[in-house]
């Protein structure tokens, strides 16, 4: 059982098409979910500022902000000092390699969060080649794109990995064998997506007990600490 | 008696599965408590039934009383079935191009042993309407609706159109299935009518176990749906059936 679990990858709110529980806090306790990272459900299914407000708003001190960034060229920056951003290009409609994002993204110094089907390998990679810099955490990965995946950790140092999703066979193993526990980070998508699997896997990884930790603490992204 | 209704073996050409093999299955069973699993190899769902049932059995063969076979039958190919030795009969509608209700699939319902069908809601192969359809023509034949429709916005209505069928039963794999939704259905249409299944190798068998492990449900519902509802519907003559399983 590790130590400290940190869900990198959860909502908080209401969402449109499920009777979902809003606040995750039952779930967390009832899972052994110590911290987690989330984002608003307003910001993904209404207004992204609504969302970002409420969400800063909460004095839950096991829950981290994940605001989302919204690069609005007409818009002042925010001056936000979170850990992490999340970004959800092709659902607010823009580009995350334009020069607004990629100047936003600059500025903020946050981990960048950003779920696979939001994005595309090519333009992570692209991404990571105009902000070398640039911390990114790829959520919701899922199983069935390990081999652009492999890939894609193999050429972008500064790439972490949610596994929630990374559902097949050992996949998780895999992962860890060519490309380091010390980039894998323990998340959900919860409530939308499941927590019970993905909890369980935490707990029954054929992994050294040290890099299990690593991962249920998120990785050497968020772990030791980072967030809190 | 923990039982996996819905497993495979082998690889599949869209995406990489680092372990497809049966020795690591297992290995896996033995660290999670499942006594058995049933199989179908991928080979089998996909071009060739007949080899792959081959390698499904060798498989078996390998793991007594721990690999159960469902034996694919491809409506093309029209691969000879057994009536013994095995948990049933694996069809897959949507890979095959055929829908379930299509009479090509007839040879499956009249063995009259279990059957595992891919559903999903909303296709015109597989989507859970049909599964009424086959359920309401061969009431002697158990039906397990794969993945209880795969899709969340479809769970519901899955449970609800085999509710009155008492031969059809939800099975509960698959990648967008969560622990709230599994106790949802066992609310829906009643835990005895829910059955675990993994879908490993193609998933993760960690995963598709936790997901009950650590779903929302009582401690009878969480024994029905691991395997107690699965064994009363085996053949007599496979290691996890009922011959073997007494009611709980």
């Amino acid at each position: 059982m590790p130590k400290s679990v940190l869900d990198a990858h959860r909502l908080i709110g209401p969402v449109p098409f499920d009777d979902l529980p809003r606040d995750p806090g039952r779930e967390m306790d009832r899972l052994g979910i110590h911290h987690a990272c989330v984002t608003h459900t307003l910001s993904l299914y209404s207004d992204v500022h609504a969302g970002n407000e409420a969400l800063l708003g909460l004095r839950d001190p096991r829950l981290v902000p994940v605001p989302v960034l919204l690069p609005e060229a007409f818009a002042p920056a925010q001056d936000w000092d979170v850990p992490m951003v999340r970004l959800c290009p092709a659902r607010h409609r823009y580009e995350l390699t334009g020069p607004t994002a990629l100047r936003r993204l600059a500025d903020l110094g946050a981990v960048a969060a950003i779920e696979l089907d939001e994005t595309s390998p090519a333009e992570l990679v692209t991404l990571t080649r105009r902000l070398p810099e640039l911390r990114v955490l790829l959520l919701s990965p899922g199983y069935r794109r390990l081999r652009a995946i492999g890939e894609l950790m193999a050429e972008i140092p500064n790439l972490w990995l949610e596994i929630g999703t990374v559902n097949t066979q050992r996949g998780v193993e895999w992962l860890a064998a060519h490309y380091g526990a010390e980039r894998l980070v323990f998340g959900t998508g919860a409530p939308v997506m499941d927590d019970c699997g993905p909890r369980f896997l935490l707990d029954h990884l054929e992994l050294p007990e040290a890099d299990i930790d690593l991962i249920a603490s998120g990785g050497s992204l968020l772990g030791q600490g980072v967030l809190r | 008696m923990i039982l996996d209704a819905h497993g495979h073996l082998g690889s599949w050409p869209d995406f990489l599965i680092p372990d497809p093999s049966a020795a690591g299955m297992v290995s896996l069973m033995d660290r999670l408590g499942i006594d058995a699993i049933g199989i179908s190899h991928l080979l089998a769902v996909g071009p060739d039934a007949e080899e792959g049932n081959r390698l499904a059995f060798a498989a078996a063969g390998r793991h007594p009383g721990r690999i159960g076979v469902w034996q694919v039958y491809n409506p093309h190919q029209r691969n000879r079935l057994t009536g013994s030795g095995v948990w049933g009969v694996k069809i897959h509608p949507d890979v095959h191009e055929c829908r379930l209700d299509d009479r090509r699939y007839d040879p499956v319902w009249e063995l009259g042993l279990p059957v595992l069908a891919h559903g999903q809601t909303g296709s015109p192969w597989s989507d859970p309407a049909q599964f009424v359809t086959v359920a309401g023509r061969h009431p002697h034949v158990p039906l397990l609706l794969g993945h209880a429709g795969l899709w969340p916005n479809g769970f519901a209505r899955a449970a609800e159109l085999a509710g009155p069928y008492p031969n059809l039963f939800l099975e509960i794999c698959g990648s967008k299935m969560t622990g709230r939704w599994i106790a949802r259905l066992a609310e829906l249409i009643g835990a005895d009518r829910v059955i675990y299944g993994s879908d490993a190798c193609f998933l993760d068998l960690r995963v598709g176990f936790g997901r009950v492990a650590l779903a929302p449900l009582t401690d009878a519902d969480r024994t029905l749906v691991q395997g107690a509802n699965l064994a009363r519907l085996l053949p007599p003559d496979q290691p996890a059936g009922p011959a073997r399983s007494p009611e709980p």
